[in-house]
């Protein structure tokens, strides 16, 4: 459905952002994408959205190629970006401005139902707190429902306890429609929890180094022994991603303290 | 830290309101007492100067006292010549503000959301905005005549430049972060000018309307002073011409209430559009 075929971005400095990037992705699919700083990944992303299109290389979407944002692709970002000047309601139907205003308060209403915000609907969005906002910036990219949704670093700025809540209710929202989800996290768990496939990449410049099947069955228990498992490979992966000592998947010798910071 | 423990509820509620009280008093003082504080230094000084001419002090020929401008103040209104001069001047000066600002807004936008506009037209605009006001005078009268066209023109100029400038830099300085909001959301140019830019930049745009409307009402006293019969700044030139400084004064008092009642009205209409705002507010 996603296919990238050596997808490369060089920024007018001089910067290899990306070097030949090249992966599938199916339809319904969650795939996370992984990597220490500066290996590329939001550049990635915003190459898929078609924000920032890449310089090489195609990005191909149900055969259509992406050179500027597409109305079958949604993006959520690292921050809420809701537009101050407007009520929560009306910035959750931001993205269906040509349609009938009764359809449009009708999807909005669903998707405020969806994310527990009803009470909400009505507000300013400087009133919101944190993962409200990002909560709101979720209803607002699905409304529209998007084919492929792109998600920045979606609850980095989040505390722990939000995070996990709103990984579980993204969870929860994908579940209605299945679309596909591309994640960009530097959270491993959250990566664990939530993907299919996880891509592991290295930086300059930027390149899939590895990809981890996580076939656990969802919903995904965070204290399992399964999900540990996958977690130590995750984290080897990433440390071999930066040439660094690799920790031994079964329990060989314990890596530095050190080898696990890999951001 | 002590942990203060509360025996009974009468004494925990005792401890509440003493604090409680303390504020709501405290609220009363910023309410009525610190808005007039800003009267106490002109009050204070037209009230010296009414008692240093009372003593015989001073002549106050020259520079009337408060109680000899209100008596003028009162005769203008009573004859209707106030009124009459008041409503003429606040013509021109709405004439000019709105097609200043009307003038302004689109040329402002297309600047600040099109570079290539921008490189054309701002260094033109720029050098015009370095003249000084009154030099256009001469030039407005020979081209317009001495009567309306001139002097609505002069104002409009006045406020033009306010206004582009800010509308212009306030559409540069938009968030991109919102922007690529739009963009992700495939805004057509005129979409991402009216959903995203203009409601952006409305806080800096009303702030550049009041600041051009202050300016209107300057460049209407340099209007009427180069040749008016009516208006507020043809009554200034009146009181030089007939020695009667009081209605110089009055004619100033006028200038500066409505000038302040017009600033207020566009603060007023622009409050509920701008209730969104995450700031902090002094007012």
């Amino acid at each position: 459905m996603l296919v990238l075929d050596r997808v490369s971005k060089t920024y007018p400095n001089g910067v290899h952002a990306l070097g030949g990037v090249s992966l599938e992705v199916d339809l319904g699919e969650i795939v996370a994408v992984i990597g220490g700083s500066g290996c590329g990944k939001s550049t990635l992303l915003r190459a898929i959205s078609g924000l920032d299109p890449a310089s090489e290389g195609a990005v191909v979407l149900d055969g259509e190629r992406i050179v500027a944002p597409h109305e079958k692709i949604g993006i959520i970002f690292q921050e809420p970006r809701l537009l101050p000047w407007l009520k929560v309601a009306d910035n959750v139907g931001f993205g269906l401005g040509d349609r009938p205003r009764s359809e449009r308060s009708q999807r909005v209403a669903t998707a405020l139902k969806r994310v527990g915000l009803v009470d909400k609907a009505a507000m300013w969005p400087r009133e919101l707190s944190g993962g409200q906002a990002q909560r709101v910036a979720i209803a607002r990219a699905l409304v529209p429902r998007p084919q492929l949704l792109l998600l920045d670093e979606p609850f980095s700025a989040l505390d722990a306890f939000t995070r996990t809540d709103l990984q579980d209710h993204l969870l929860d929202l994908w579940a209605d429609a299945k679309p596909t989800l591309m994640l960009v996290t530097h959270d491993v768990d959250e990566a664990i929890v939530l993907a299919d496939r996880i891509m592991v990449m290295r930086p300059q410049p930027g390149r899939i180094f590895d990809e981890i099947a996580v076939d656990l069955p969802r919903p995904r228990d965070r204290q399992s022994a399964a999900f540990d498992f996958v977690k130590r490979r995750v984290l080897a992966a990433l440390d071999r991603s930066l040439d660094r000592a690799v920790t031994g998947v079964e329990g060989e010798t314990k890596a530095d303290a050190g080898a696990a910071l890999w951001w | 830290m002590t942990i203060v423990a509360q025996s009974s509820p009468n004494q925990a509620t005792e401890n509440e309101s003493a604090p409680a009280r303390q504020r709501a008093a405290s609220k009363r003082w910023t309410r009525l007492v610190r808005p007039a504080l800003g009267l106490v230094l002109p009050v204070a000084l037209a009230l010296a100067w009414e008692f240093i001419v009372r003593m015989g002090w001073a002549s106050g020929r020259l520079a009337p006292p408060p109680s000899v401008i209100f008596a003028t103040f009162v005769e203008l209104a009573r004859s209707g010549d106030l009124q009459h001069h008041t409503l003429v001047t606040l013509a021109r000066v709405a004439a000019g503000f709105g097609i200043g600002v009307a003038v302004a807004t689109v040329l402002g936008a297309a600047a600040g959301y099109s570079p290539l506009v921008r490189r054309l037209l701002d260094p033109s605009l720029q050098a015009l905005r370095a003249i000084p006001s009154i030099a256009w005078v001469p030039l407005f009268i020979l081209w317009l005549g001495i009567f309306e066209a001139s002097k609505v023109t002069l104002i409009a100029v006045g406020v033009f430049f306010p206004v582009y400038l800010g509308l212009m830099g306030a559409i540069q300085s938009v968030d991109r972060k919102l922007v690529e909001v739009g963009r992700a959301f495939r805004l057509s140019d005129v979409a991402m000018v009216r959903r995203i830019l203009l409601p952006a930049v409305l806080p800096a745009y009303v702030i550049s309307l009041r600041s051009g409307l202050g300016l209107g009402w300057m460049f209407v006293v340099a209007a009427e002073l180069m040749g008016a019969s009516e208006g507020l700044g043809y009554l200034l030139i009146d009181g030089q011409q007939l020695g009667k400084p009081a209605e110089i004064v009055a004619a100033i008092v006028a200038f500066a209430i409505v000038g302040k009642s017009t600033d207020w009205l566009i603060a007023l209409t622009a409050a509920p559009f701008l209730r969104w705002e995450d700031v902090v507010r002094q007012d």
